[in-house]
């Protein structure tokens, strides 16, 4: 038994039994059993502009246990802002230490000379399984050369990457520190150069055709923290090639609750569709976390 | 299996129909109903339906728009003036599920006070929507409001203006923030406003209304951002907070896991997703 198994919970999804006069037989009945949830984008630690009711492990790792995620992978608020990287990584590594539930993912950033050795601490030190970008949070764009080097450097070392492409609607953020989107349209030219590189775009809001074309390259996965519409879920991952979609809350900053709503709210996923996006995307896509 | 059983993020259906939710902001095919008046309307409420069923949802209140140049579509608008009824399909196919507040044109006084009689006076309509874009954004300050207020007022309609507060300004100039709502609403304290989307910055949208007592917060259209029904409860007080749903642009998950995810009570929960708005609607 791995240390997943110890955490597997049991989960019944949906049984909606509205009495809608003018919806007719308004019952709907499925208890599939979803027994292995993985969180792909969580982060610990503080937020620098709110305080967050969830930003105390015990709380996050409590409410999460409690939704049935059975393992969140986890970067740091930190890793936005700090320069002294190394530390951060160690505060996330000894916070993960005693708690099987969170895998932690190491913050690097390639504008920092040294940021190499962040990333060797990373794969080696730390034993970590991938790593967390927040190129418009550190100031350089996908066409910068050390992007490029830090993908083949990441995929030499079977890191896997995600790249979070925003954290705040740029409507509500800090007038003082206002951070746009990461322009995503350099990416599949450099995939190209990097075929094995393995991707997970976060917090993004994409769509066709850019969608399409990162979609094309088999490398490239994504969340589902900030698709929203009633639907929308279910249409990303029509839009996809198979395996693609990986359920992630964003939590603490995001209520983890409306990401897993959203996941099923439609009806349009079945039990297999449900298990892919939940957990076996993920274990699939990045097969070494798992074990 | 573990005995925490949950419906992924839902509460159990006992404590979901506790809550009898009364939607203040379903938003299908918010832009343009068709050009029949009623078609894409209709497919939005059917794309609605299994959110509005697991969240068990008592009603959902919309915004037609009723033929005062609320839309683009020239033909539309003439159409609907000339078979005002047509509207009305939605409300016949969801006889006990959907309410209705008429979308207005500030910009068009003579117009909105004619459409004001003639579906608030003369039902069905519960009250008016001024939107914050499109062709008859106004922002709320303007005195085409005044005469307005004024009528709805008398027929004891309900309000509800769109609001954000953006970084970096506003995207167009007839936009309105929570500031600006609060400035009208201090002209017209006898009657209540609905702040929708609570100025999508709620941090700020919160202070802005705070010492507006005739002014409710709405809840949603925009990321389930963590604390914000934590800091409306604290400084508003529950009453003064309406739960929206923005279907089904955006998401069951999003904007009802704000209220049932938030660290308040129980009984706080039931003012916001429905005692509230049926306190303002006069349907206690």
């Amino acid at each position: 038994m791995n240390r997943r198994d110890l955490l597997n919970l049991a989960v019944s999804v949906g049984t909606a039994s509205a009495v809608l006069p003018t919806i007719a037989h308004a019952r709907v009945e499925l208890t599939t059993e979803i027994h292995q949830i993985i969180d792909t984008n969580v982060s610990l630690f503080r937020w620098p502009f709110r305080r967050l009711p969830l930003d105390n492990i015990d709380g996050l790792t409590n409410k999460l246990r409690s939704l049935g995620i059975t393992s969140a992978w986890v970067g740091s608020f930190e890793g936005l802002f700090h320069r002294d990287v190394a530390a951060v990584n160690t505060r996330l590594t000894n916070a993960a230490l005693d708690r099987p539930e969170l895998t932690p993912i190491g913050s690097v950033n390639p504008t920092l000379s040294g940021w190499e050795h962040d990333l060797q601490q990373c794969a080696t030190a730390h034993r970590m399984l991938g790593i967390r970008l927040h190129p418009n949070y550190h100031g350089y764009t996908l066409n910068d050369p050390r992007f490029s080097r830090l993908l083949n450097l990441a995929s030499a070392a079977g890191l896997f990457v995600q790249l979070a492409v925003s954290m705040e609607d740029t409507r509500t953020q800090s007038a003082t520190m206002q951070v746009a989107d990461v322009d995503l349209s350099p990416l599949p030219a450099v995939l190209e150069k990097i075929p094995a590189a393995k991707i997970q775009l976060l917090n993004h809001k994409l769509r066709s055709p850019l969608l399409q074309q990162l979609g094309s390259h088999p490398g490239v996965f994504f969340d589902t923290a900030r698709i929203d519409g009633t639907d929308s879920i279910p249409k990303l991952i029509a839009s996809l090639p198979s395996g693609r979609v990986l359920f992630g809350s964003h939590a603490p900053f995001l209520i983890p609750e409306a990401a897993l709503i959203r996941v099923h709210e439609s009806d349009i996923l079945d039990e297999t569709g449900l298990r892919s996006v939940l957990s076996n995307n993920a274990k699939q896509a990045f097969r070494k976390a798992m074990v | 299996m573990n005995s925490n059983l949950t419906q992924l993020g839902l509460p159990a259906a006992e404590t979901l129909q506790s809550y009898r939710i009364w939607d203040s902001y379903f938003t299908p095919s918010y832009s343009h109903p068709g050009a029949d008046g009623s078609s894409k309307v209709m497919a939005d409420v059917e794309r609605s339906l299994p959110a509005i069923r697991k969240g068990h949802f008592e009603k959902l209140c919309w915004f037609p728009h009723i033929g005062v140049g609320t839309t683009t579509d020239n033909d539309f608008e003439e159409l609907v003036q000339k078979k005002p009824n047509i509207i009305l399909k939605p409300f016949e196919r969801w006889p006990t599920l959907l309410l209705g507040m008429i979308q207005l044109n500030a910009n068009n006084v003579s117009a909105s006070l004619d459409a004001i009689n003639r579906w608030l006076r003369d039902g069905p309509m519960l009250g008016v929507y001024f939107p914050g874009g499109g062709p008859s954004a106004m922002t709320c300050t303007h005195r085409n409001f005044h005469p307005l207020i004024e009528r709805i007022a008398d027929l004891n309609g309900v309000i509800m203006q769109h609001t954000w507060f953006k970084t970096g300004g506003k995207t167009g100039p007839a936009e309105s923030t929570p500031a600006e709502l609060a400035q009208l609403a201090a002209r017209f304290p006898q009657q209540k406003f609905l702040c929708a989307h609570a100025g999508g910055e709620w941090e700020q949208g919160i202070r802005a209304v705070q010492n507006s007592p005739n002014v409710l917060i709405e809840t949603s259209g925009f990321d389930a951002t963590a604390g914000f029904i934590e800091m409306a409860v604290r400084e508003l007080g529950a009453e003064r907070i309406v739960f929206g749903s923005h279907l089904p642009s955006r998401s069951l998950g999003t904007e009802l896991g704000k209220i049932i995810a938030a660290e308040i009570t129980e009984e706080q929960k039931k003012l916001i997703l429905g005692e509230n708005y049926r306190r303002l609607l006069n349907k206690e």
